[in-house]
């Protein structure tokens, strides 16, 4: 070990943290498909000044975004089975609390923090779309969800997807975080097997090379989406 | 053809339209001058709806609508009839010059696109853009851009066009090209509503003018009348600032 890098473990332990791939892409995707919607809808809210609901988004967004994303994981870890434990034994439901997947409380935790990201994110980019393409919408005959659906929604897309871009490389790096609640994704997988045999560097660098692919693929990819849905350039608002 | 009747307006303590009559007959053009802060947009906006009026009614034809009750249904109605022209353009950026003025046709009006394709390149070559149909705003100049709200607006054949200060945003030396085709289309009959600090424009195009100021309508007349001989001292202070060289003549 002290004889510099162990090839063989870096590249059998590199496979291993493979492994770890599928959760950590199923929570990213499960946690945008979940933020996305919320995350515009609520933004309307703040937008359009809705009473308690933007107020709640409001007060929503600075508690997520205040609070470090391993607290809150710790906080919905430990809580979470508490509070089911208490409903189980109320309506006697047979089941233990400490079987529950830790990708139901990571779904939970990386929804949660991806819709305050969106949120934010939507609401800057609807209020570029000016409000007079609605209003010249409805002048035309258009209801205000067709209106949505056709003008505003498509640019405000536009518009956000270099924060969205950000939104989800941030996502897949946090849920490296998921091994503070076992949850069997990259980082956990690598840890486990440098555990055997104290190979951490090679684990780490395993871990290190397979983000970085990830995330400049899903940069990539975002690149390719932002040029396909721009076929037109940002009209200077007069 | 349509008729107004006493519109009232207040946003909080302000009132903004405090009892405004209006009548326009079929091919009417008729231009409303002002102060800023008069109340002209917020007129044009109640008669489309894009502002509820406080109280009033429109009548178009043989239906009469209560501006502040309408229901969404009459609200549509009431849209189908008119058109918005509006200062700074509000074209669909996501859209090219073609289908901005295809989109109210095919999803509001439920043209097939075969139709409506046919209705905006007409609408479009009227206007003089018979090239830039596949242009998007971005790619359009300011006078360009007006010049395809025109057309979005033309090719709904509505029953009267309302413009707010259409050519208030261009640079001077695109303005000229927009009120051409306004007088074009005023020419062919078109009944249009027209916002605008344009006097020549009012001059030669309108056959009548409407003062507003406060919230009501001071004064109003053909053009001829108006101008040369305007009757309240408020239109004439009002002429005095916008017309300085013109009106000594008058006096
Ligand atoms: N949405 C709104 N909320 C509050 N006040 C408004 C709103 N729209 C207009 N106003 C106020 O109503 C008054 C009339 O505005 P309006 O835009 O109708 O005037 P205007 O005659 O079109 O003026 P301009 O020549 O500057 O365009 C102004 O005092 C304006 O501040
Ligand atoms: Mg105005």
């Amino acid at each position: 070990m002290s004889n510099g890098l162990d090839f063989e473990f870096l590249i059998d332990t590199f496979f291993v943290a493979l492994t770890g791939v599928p959760v950590a892409i199923l929570i990213t995707v499960v946690s945008l498909a979940i933020a996305l919607p919320l995350g515009f809808i609520l933004a309307l809210t703040r937008i359009n000044k809705m009473l308690v609901l933007n107020q709640f988004s409001r007060v929503y967004v600075s508690f997520v975004r205040g609070t470090p994303v391993i607290v809150q994981i710790f906080i919905i870890y430990n809580s979470v089975p508490l509070l089911l434990a208490s409903i189980f034994e109320k309506y006697n439901i047979q089941m233990d609390v400490y079987d529950v997947n830790p990708i139901w409380y990571a779904l939970i935790v990386f929804s949660l923090n991806t819709t305050a990201t969106l949120i934010e994110v939507f609401r800057s980019a609807i209020n570029t779309v000016s409000k007079g393409q609605l209003e010249a919408a409805h002048s035309v005959g258009l209801t205000t969800v067709q209106a949505f659906r056709r003008i505003i929604v498509p640019q405000t897309l536009v518009v956000a997807l270099p924060n969205i871009c950000n939104a989800t490389v941030n996502l897949i790096k946090a849920t490296s975080l998921g091994y503070a609640m076992s949850l069997p994704e990259i980082t956990l997988k690598a840890q486990v097997a440098a555990n055997a045999s104290y190979n951490y560097i090679e684990a780490y660098l395993d871990i290190f090379i397979i983000y970085l692919i990830i995330c400049s693929l899903v940069e990539y990819l975002f690149k390719r989406l932002e040029k396909r849905l721009r076929k037109y350039q940002i009209a200077p608002t007069a | 053809m349509l008729e107004i009747k006493n519109i009232h307006k207040s946003f909080g303590d302000n009132i903004v339209l405090n009892g405004i009559d209006l009548k326009i007959e079929k091919g009417d053009v008729v231009v409303v001058l002002g102060p800023s802060g008069s109340g002209k947009t917020t007129l044009l906006r109640c008669i489309n709806f894009l502002e509820k009026a406080d109280q009033g009614q429109a009548i178009f034809g043989d239906t009469q609508v209560d501006l502040k009750k309408a229901s969404k249904k009459q609200i549509y109605s009431i849209r189908k009839r008119t058109a918005f022209v509006f200062q700074n353009y509000n074209l669909f950026n996501n859209k090219t010059a073609l289908e901005n003025v295809t989109e109210g046709l095919i999803i509001g009006r439920k043209m097939t696109k075969e139709e409506a394709n046919k209705i905006g390149k007409d609408a479009l070559d009227k206007v003089g853009l018979f090239e830039k149909y596949d242009a998007y705003p971005g790619e359009l100049s300011g006078g360009q851009q007006q010049r395809v709200g025109i057309a979005r607006a033309v090719s709904l054949n509505p029953d009267i066009i309302l413009f707010d200060e259409p050519t208030s945003a261009l640079d001077p030396e695109l303005v000229g090209e927009v009120l051409e085709v306004m007088k074009t289309i005023a020419k062919e009959g078109t009944t249009m509503l027209v916002v605008t600090h344009e006097m020549s424009f009012a001059k030669d195009v309108a056959n009548r003018v409407i003062f507003m100021d406060g919230g009501v309508i001071v004064e109003e007349g053909p053009p001829n009348e108006f101008f040369q001989h305007p009757k309240e001292e408020r239109t004439q202070r009002f002429l005095k600032r916008v017309l300085p060289e013109d009106y000594i003549y008058n006096i």
